[in-house]
């Protein structure tokens, strides 16, 4: 029950913010809606997940000292908050066209500084980490990395060959999010060697 | 590689927790170096040899080779 504690916020919040995903699209301006919804319902599964992570494997949330898990946290959610701001920005824009020439491409780029302060926050983490706990974060990474290659230099393979057929833009999105679910995966088997 | 890191950490009443905190690594960290599953890095060896005012030898005994 003790493990329970800490999670619960985490596990109401994303529930929460799933039914207002949910709910909100009829309540939303048409031009940002469908992008806001499928952004809460994001948020609302993200948050899930941590609250689970909390409640069922402490093991992978007690990795470091509370000030700067504190500090990561913090970090993360702050870049995450500015990075679904340029998102909804970006896209509300460019719906209907929008501008032309460098203009489009500075649009279209709005989301990339957050997320180059996520990465930020997690290069802080892993510098500030303990030094087992750097050894399993950079195993995890190198692997994460070597699978997420492995996986894209496939699908470029069938894609070449004709036997899938991936919208480009979309494929290369994905890249940082798998990234970082093969890195948490990783992580979750490297640690348990060290318990 | 061996170590009597438990033994010292009871004989002085610590927790792991509290172990961690004095050697500032978390307390997973200290399980894995109680358990042998992680070897320390020289620096940390000499900081946990010291918080217990012994040498490393008399902490950690090498695998025989």
């Amino acid at each position: 029950m003790d493990a329970l504690k800490p999670a619960v916020g985490w596990l109401l919040g994303g529930i929460v913010a799933i039914a207002l995903g949910l709910a909100a699209k009829p309540l939303l301006p048409e031009r940002i809606a469908d992008i806001a919804s499928v952004m809460l319902v994001s948020i609302g599964v993200g948050s899930l997940a941590s609250g689970l992570i909390r409640w069922r494997l402490p093991a992978l949330y007690e990795a470091a000292p509370a000030d700067l898990r504190r500090r990561y946290t913090r970090e993360i959610l702050l870049a995450m908050a500015a990075y679904m701001v340029m998102v909804v920005a970006t896209v509300s824009v460019l719906r209907d066209g929008g501008p032309e020439g460098p203009l489009r491409a500075l649009v279209a780029l709005l989301p990339v500084p957050p997320i180059a302060f996520v990465l930020r926050a997690m290069v802080r983490y892993i510098r500030d980490a303990d030094e087992m706990q750097q050894r399993i974060e950079l195993e995890a990474v190198s692997i994460a990395t070597a699978l997420v290659a492995l996986l894209y230099m496939s699908g470029g393979f069938l894609q070449a060959a004709k036997v899938i057929d991936l919208p480009a833009a979309a494929v290369m999105i994905w890249v940082f999010p798998l990234l970082c679910a093969t890195y948490g995966v990783a992580k979750f088997l490297v640690m348990r060697r060290y318990q | 590689m061996k170590n009597h890191l438990r033994t010292l950490r009871e004989e002085r009443g610590w927790s792991q927790g509290e172990l961690a905190e004095r050697l500032e690594v978390s307390r997973q960290t200290v399980n894995a170096l109680e358990t042998g599953k992680y070897d320390p890095s020289l620096p940390l060896a000499f900081r946990i040899a010291r918080l217990f005012g012994r040498r490393i030898e008399d902490v950690f005994v090498p695998d025989e080779a």
